[in-house]
């Protein structure tokens, strides 16, 4: 269902026929009024089209060859990222290769120290810290004590080898 | 790219144009544009009453339809598909614009206006002075009321009144209905013919 604005445009512009034409002018209540307005139209019309036509570009040449000039730059921008992505391809393949051999290299050599260091405190597990002592010679000659310490057990072993009797001093309180 | 068409080129169809345009041949497209470039400026210049603008609006709309040329699939006249980007782009300037508020400060058609006559060392013998000067006042005022109009309303009225494209060329280059292209017209034509009454009665 065509408004009314539709319908005058169509009727104005004559693209209305037939059984449309006749039921549009005959719904218009003033057609002479309805007809000078049409005229009216028309002459705005012709009016715009003699002014507005005259439009000329001037320079032609120099907007072909800065259009030209923009769509080789726009080409230039947009190849370049292509390239930059190229560039960056080649790093996985020789640059990688490098980058991969010298870590485990780096890699070898950290373990290689790390499990020396753990190596060498295994060797003593119980043993970290002796303490020789030697009690009063005049009351026990021979006697020594050694003190065997671990850390991770958090023990130590008091070892008391050749005591007469224990001196008064270490008697526990 | 060489603007001169040779004979044979003059005669190869828009659709072979458009094809080769489609596999980079900018040779093809300055043909294109050779076709068309005239009607593009006219259309925006009456849009934007600014040559500059017309001429980098028309730049900004060729290169976008060489941009995007891979994507039209021929539904369209390829004149209509040109259109829709040039309106979509114009329109989108005047909508910046009008947000932005126009200065007079860089208004490239004041400063014509006022360099040209004097600037003119050779006589033109198309038209006396007077008539000239009359043509210019004539098209100031139409100008004037156009700028009046809605972006959408100008490219109603100026692809209908002065490049004579039927109502569905029209919706399909503005992305609209017939409808509203016919009533968009009816209010553009109103308003025009209440602010140019008095100039096409009377000249």
């Amino acid at each position: 269902m065509k408004t009314f604005e539709e319908k005058w445009t169509a009727w104005l512009d004559g693209e209305l026929s037939g059984k449309e034409l006749a039921e549009f002018e005959a719904s218009l209540p003033d057609k002479a009024a309805a007809e000078a307005e049409k005229n009216d139209a028309l002459k705005l019309r012709s009016f715009l089209k003699e002014h507005l036509a005259e439009c000329s570009m001037g320079n032609e040449e120099f907007f072909h060859h800065q259009l030209r000039q923009r769509i080789e730059s726009d080409a230039r921008a947009t190849a370049a990222p292509e390239k930059e992505d190229t560039g960056r391809a080649w790093w996985p393949i020789g640059r990688l290769v490098w980058a991969g051999a010298t870590s485990l290299a780096i890699f070898a050599v950290c373990t290689f120290f790390v499990m020396r260091e753990t190596d060498r405190s295994n060797q003593s597990q119980y043993l970290s810290q002796i303490l020789n002592a030697r009690v009063d010679p005049a009351v026990s000659p021979n006697a020594t004590i050694s003190m065997f310490e671990t850390k991770d057990d958090k023990v130590t072993v008091l070892w008391v080898d050749g005591l007469q009797s224990l001196p008064s001093e270490y008697a526990a309180k | 790219m060489h603007r001169e068409a040779t004979p044979a080129k003059a005669d190869v169809s828009e659709l072979d144009l458009v094809k080769q345009c489609q596999a980079g041949d900018t040779e093809a497209f300055d043909q294109l544009v050779g076709r068309y470039r005239t009607r593009v400026f006219g259309m925006i210049y009456n849009m934007v009453h600014n040559e500059q603008d017309a001429w980098d609006l028309a730049q900004d709309s060729f290169l976008k339809a060489w941009k995007s040329i891979a994507r039209f699939r021929g539904q369209s006249s390829f004149y209509t598909w040109l259109y829709r980007i040039v309106t979509n782009v114009t329109i989108d300037w005047l909508r910046k614009k009008q947000v932005k508020g126009s200065g007079t400060e860089f208004n490239d058609e004041v400063q014509l206006r006022e360099i040209d006559p004097a600037s003119r060392t050779v006589p033109r013998a198309d038209a006396l002075p007077h008539q000239r000067m009359e043509r210019r006042e004539i098209r100031t005022r139409i100008d004037q009321a156009i700028q009046q109009l809605s972006p959408e309303h100008r490219a109603v009225i100026l692809m209908k009144e002065t490049e004579d494209m039927q109502y569905h060329e029209i919706a399909e280059a503005l992305g609209c209905s017939i409808g509203t292209v016919m009533s968009r017209l009816f209010y553009a034509r109103k308003k025009l013919q209440n602010l140019l009454r008095d100039l096409y009665e009377n000249v």
